[in-house]
C-alpha cells in the first residue's frame, strides 16, 4: 500500500516542483515583478525533494538521502564561489563595464594585460614582496615566539600586545602608519617621508605588513612550541645538549609541520595583500625607468592593480582578466604548497 | 512509518530553511542600501556625504508641499559611488534620480538615462550636461578651480592680487611675499601639495587641468581634443604651464610632498599660506571644520586668480563637478518634477545654497551660500572670465594612476628642470592612452 502511494506520489511531486522551479526562474530572467516568484521558487525545490526522498527505490536511497543533506551545501558553494567564477572568467573575454557587454573580444583583453608595463611591475614587486615576507615574518613571529616561551617574567602579557596589531583592520592599521610615517618618523629621515619614494615605501608596507602579521605566526609556533613533549628536552638536557643544539636537533624538527603551515598562510597572504597597501601609499610611487617607460604606480602590489583597473580606471573586463590570471598564480602556488608540505609531513 | 514522516519534514526543513537564504538575495541586495523607494515617490542617490543633512531637509520640504516622499541616500566616505550604482544596477535597486560625472561616466550610463531636454530648468542654465545634443543631467553646483589667495597677508605685503596677470607678475607677487615671509608669520608663499596617494586629484587633475582651459572660452577644446587623440599635448602652451609649476616648486612648504588635504587646508586657513592651490570647497572646510583656526588669524578676506601662466589669462575655470541623472525606468515623471523645483522653487534654492552650501548654477537663483568663496566666483561669473572643466573629459582614473604621482616627482626634486618634467608628463599620458 505504501509502495504504491509512493509510486504515483514521487513522480507527481518531482514534476511540480521542477515545474515550478523552472517557471519560477523563467518568470526572474523575463523580468517579471511578481511577489509569488521566490515563494514559488522555494515551495518547487521542496517538493522536488520530497518526490526525490520518495522514489520508491531500495538500491538507490542512500544516494539520495545524501544527495539531500549535501544540497544545502553544495548550493551555498555553488552560489557564492563556483558560479561567481565561472562568470568572471566570460567576462573576462568580453569588454564588460560592470553594467553591460556588447561584444566578445576573445583574448584581447589577456594580451593587452601583458603589453602594459605597469601591471609587470605589479607582478613583480608582489613577488619581492612576498619572498620577503615569508622568510621575514617566519623569522620574526619564530624568534617571538621562542622569547616568549623562553619563560621571561611577563610572556603572557607580551604575548597578547604582539598579537593585538592583528586585531586592527588593515585599512585603520594603514591610515595609522601613514600618520607615522609622514609626521613623526620623518624627522628621522630628513624630512622625507619614507611613503613618497618608491623603494622606501616598499619598505614601508613590508615593516607595517610584518608588525600586522608577525604576532598572529608567533601565536602559531607557540602552540607547536608548547606541544613538544617535555621528556624529549629533558632527555636533551640531560644528554647535555646546550640550548642551540636543543633548538636546532629537537625542537626545530618537532615543529616541522609548524612551519610548513605557517610557510603557506604568510605566502598566500602575502600575495593577497590589499588593504595595506591601499591605505598606505594607494599603489602611487614613481619608477624612473622600468622597461623603458616611467611609471607612477611604484608600490601598487597585483590586487590594488586589479582593483584599480576595475574601479578606478573603469575597465571592468581588463580588472576581470587580471583577476583570472591572479587566481591561476594563487591556485598553482598553493598546489605547490601543498603538495610540498604532505610530502613532508609523511617523512617526518 | 513515523520515523520517515519525521525525516521527511526534517529534510523539507533543512532545504526550506536554505532555499530561504537563496530566495531572500534579492531582498538582500536592498538591504544593502539602507534606503527603499517610496511608493509613489523618488529615491536619489547622491555622493556627497557633507551635503546629506541639507538634502534630507530638501525632501522633506519637497514633501510637505507636495506630498511625494523623497529618500535621500548618501554614499561616500571613501565609496566609489559608480561602483556601488554598477552593484544597484545588477541587483534591479536602482534610485530614480543618480549622480554621475560628465563624459567619463556618461558612456556606462547611456541609454539609461532619461532624455531632459524639454525640462523648463535646461532654459535658465549653462551648466546642464549634454551629449549628442540632448540634456542628461542636472547641475547642482557650481565649483570654480583658480589660486586661491588671502587678501589680508597681500594687503599687508603690499601685492594687488588684480596685478598678478601673467607669469611675470606672479613670480614677482611670489618673491615680494617671501621677502616677507617673516614678518607676516607665513611658513610659504604658497600651499601646493602634491601627495599622490590621497592627493593626487589635486596637481593631477586640477593643476594639470589649468592647461586645457585657463584663459579660454568655455566651449574652446582645441588642448583637450588634441590629449585625447593619444594624450598629446601642445608644447607651446605646456611650456609656459610646466614653469609655472616650476615657480610652485620653489615657492612651496616642502611638506607637501607627503601632506594631506586637512593640513593644506587648515595650513591655509591659519594663515600660514599665502596662496593656496585648492579650489572653492574648501571654502565650506574653512568655515566648518577649521573654523577655530580660521577665526584665530583673523577671519581673512579669500579671493580667487587665475593660474595665469601666459600672460593676459584672466579665467578661472568653473564647472558643476557632478550632475544629477535620471534612470529612465525609474519614476521618471515625479523626478523630473522634483528637480524642476529644485532648480526653480525659491524654497528649495533657499535650503540647496544655505544648507548644502550650493552655489547656484541657475540664472533666476537668488541665494547664495555663507561661502567666503560665494563672491567671487559671483563676479567671475557676471563679468565672463570663467573657463570650463575639461580636463572631466580625460581618460578615466589618469589622475590617481598616471599624472598625479609625476607632479610629486617633480616637488621633490627628482627631476632637474620643467623641461625634463614636461616631457615625462608628456610619455606618462602617451602611455596611459595606448594601454
Amino acid at each position: 500500500m505504501e509502495n504504491t502511494l509512493n509510486k504515483l506520489l514521487s513522480p507527481i511531486l518531482l514534476v511540480v516542483g521542477l515545474a515550478q522551479v523552472v517557471i519560477a526562474l523563467v518568470m526572474d530572467i523575463a523580468g517579471s515583478k511578481s511577489e509569488i516568484r521566490g515563494a514559488m521558487l522555494v515551495l518547487g525545490i521542496v517538493l522536488f525533494f520530497i518526490g526525490l526522498y520518495l522514489v520508491p527505490t531500495q538500491k538507490h536511497h542512500r544516494k539520495i538521502v545524501y544527495v539531500i543533506f549535501l544540497f544545502p551545501l553544495l548550493f551555498t558553494f555553488a552560489v557564492t564561489v563556483i558560479i561567481p567564477l565561472v562568470l568572471g572568467i566570460c567576462y573576462s573575454f568580453t569588454d564588460w563595464t560592470g553594467i553591460k557587454f556588447s561584444n566578445v573580444v576573445g583574448l584581447s583583453n589577456y594580451t593587452t594585460m601583458f603589453k602594459d608595463p605597469a601591471f609587470i611591475w605589479s607582478i613583480l614587486i608582489t613577488f619581492i614582496f612576498v619572498a620577503l615576507n615569508m622568510i621575514l615574518i617566519n623569522l620574526i613571529g619564530f624568534l617571538l615566539a621562542l622569547l616568549c616561551t623562553s619563560g621571561l617574567k611577563g610572556g603572557g602579557f607580551f604575548r597578547a600586545s604582539y598579537f593585538l596589531p592583528n586585531l586592527i583592520g588593515g585599512i585603520v592599521l594603514g591610515y595609522i602608519w601613514q600618520f607615522v610615517f609622514n609626521n613623526v618618523a620623518i624627522k628621522m629621515t630628513n624630512n622625507i617621508s619614507w611613503l613618497v619614494q618608491s623603494k622606501t615605501a616598499l619598505m614601508a608596507i613590508v615593516v607595517v605588513y610584518i608588525w600586522q602579521y608577525g604576532g598572529y605566526i608567533m601565536l602559531i609556533y607557540i602552540t607547536g612550541l608548547t606541544q613538544i613533549p617535555g621528556d624529549v628536552l629533558e632527555a636533551a638536557r640531560i644528554d647535555g645538549a646546550n640550548p642551540v643544539q636543543t633548538l636546532f636537533k629537537v625542537k626545530i624538527p618537532m615543529i616541522a609541520s609548524t612551519f610548513t603551515i605557517c610557510t603557506f598562510l604568510t605566502l598566500t597572504n602575502a600575495f593577497k595583500q590589499f588593504d595595506v597597501n591601499m591605505a598606505l601609499t594607494n599603489g602611487a610611487g614613481s619608477v624612473p625607468d622600468f622597461m623603458g617607460n616611467y611609471l607612477s604606480n611604484g608600490t601598487q602590489m597585483l590586487a590594488l592593480n586589479i582593483y584599480n583597473t576595475a574601479i578606478s580606471k573603469n575597465n571592468y573586463a581588463l580588472g576581470q582578466a587580471k583577476a583570472v590570471f591572479f587566481f591561476i598564480i594563487l591556485a598553482i602556488v598553493s598546489l605547490i604548497q601543498v603538495r610540498v608540505s604532505n610530502k613532508k609531513e609523511v617523512e617526518l | 512509518m513515523k520515523k520517515r514522516v519525521f525525516a521527511i519534514i526534517l529534510a523539507a526543513a533543512m532545504t526550506a530553511s536554505l532555499t530561504a537564504c537563496g530566495g531572500a538575495a534579492a531582498p538582500a541586495a536592498d538591504a544593502a542600501a539602507p534606503a527603499e523607494t517610496p511608493e509613489g515617490g523618488i529615491r536619489l542617490v547622491n555622493n556627497k556625504v557633507e551635503v546629506d543633512e541639507g538634502l534630507k531637509k530638501l525632501a522633506k520640504a519637497y514633501e510637505e508641499k507636495t506630498g511625494v516622499p523623497v529618500v535621500i541616500e548618501s554614499l561616500g566616505g571613501g565609496i566609489d559611488t559608480q561602483a556601488t550604482l554598477k552593484g544597484y544596477y545588477q541587483a534591479d535597486n536602482m534610485p530614480d534620480i543618480f549622480v554621475f560625472e560628465g563624459d567619463l561616466q556618461y558612456p556606462t550610463w547611456e541609454g539609461l538615462l532619461a532624455d531632459l531636454s524639454d525640462e523648463p530648468w535646461v532654459s535658465d542654465t549653462e551648466a546642464e550636461y549634454v551629449a549628442d545634443g540632448k540634456v542628461w543631467g542636472f547641475p547642482t553646483t557650481t565649483e570654480a578651480i583658480g589660486l586661491a589667495y588671502n587678501a589680508d597677508i597681500l594687503a599687508k605685503a603690499g601685492v594687488d592680487p588684480k596685478s598678478i596677470t601673467g607669469p611675470e607678475s606672479m613670480k614677482k607677487a611670489f618673491e615680494t611675499i617671501d621677502s616677507k615671509k617673516e614678518e607676516l608669520g607665513l611658513t610659504a608663499v604658497l600651499g601646493y601639495y602634491t601627495e599622490s596617494s590621497q592627493l593626487w586629484w589635486s596637481p593631477g587633475q586640477h593643476i594639470f587641468g589649468t592647461y586645457f582651459d585657463s584663459g579660454l572660452k568655455r566651449d574652446d577644446t582645441t588642448y583637450i581634443d588634441l590629449f585625447k587623440d593619444g594624450g598629446k599635448l601642445d608644447m607651446e602652451r605646456a611650456k609656459p604651464w610646466s614653469e609655472m609649476v616650476a615657480l610652485f616648486n620653489q615657492y612651496t612648504d616642502p611638506a607637501g610632498v607627503s601632506g594631506t588635504y586637512d593640513a593644506q587646508v587648515l595650513g591655509f586657513a591659519s594663515g600660514k599660506y599665502a596662496f593656496v592651490t585648492q579650489g572653492s570647497w574648501i571654502g565650506a572646510t574653512i568655515v566648518n571644520d577649521d573654523k577655530d583656526a580660521y577665526e584665530a588669524a583673523g577671519s581673512f578676506e579669500i579671493g580667487m586668480i587665475p593660474y595665469a601662466f601666459i600672460e593676459g589669462q584672466d579665467t578661472i575655470l568653473t564647472n558643476s563637478p557632478n550632475w544629477w541623472g535620471v534612470y529612465k525606468d525609474g519614476n521618471v515623471e515625479e523626478a523630473k518634477k522634483f528637480l524642476a523645483w529644485c532648480a526653480a522653487d525659491d524654497g528649495g534654492q533657499e535650503i540647496l545654497a544655505k544648507d548644502c552650501g550650493f552655489i547656484s548654477p541657475y540664472a533666476s537663483n537668488t541665494h547664495s551660500p555663507d561661502d567666503p568663496f560665494a563672491k567671487t566666483i559671483a563676479e567671475y561669473t557676471a563679468a565672463g572670465k570663467t573657463s570650463s572643466w575639461h580636463w572631466l573629459s580625460m581618460k578615466e582614473g589618469i589622475g590617481q594612476n598616471a599624472t598625479g604621482v609625476v607632479f610629486q616627482d617633480f616637488a621633490m626634486g627628482n627631476f632637474p628642470d620643467a623641461a625634463t618634467f614636461l616631457d615625462t608628463l608628456q610619455k606618462v599620458c602617451e602611455n596611459y592612452y595606448a594601454n
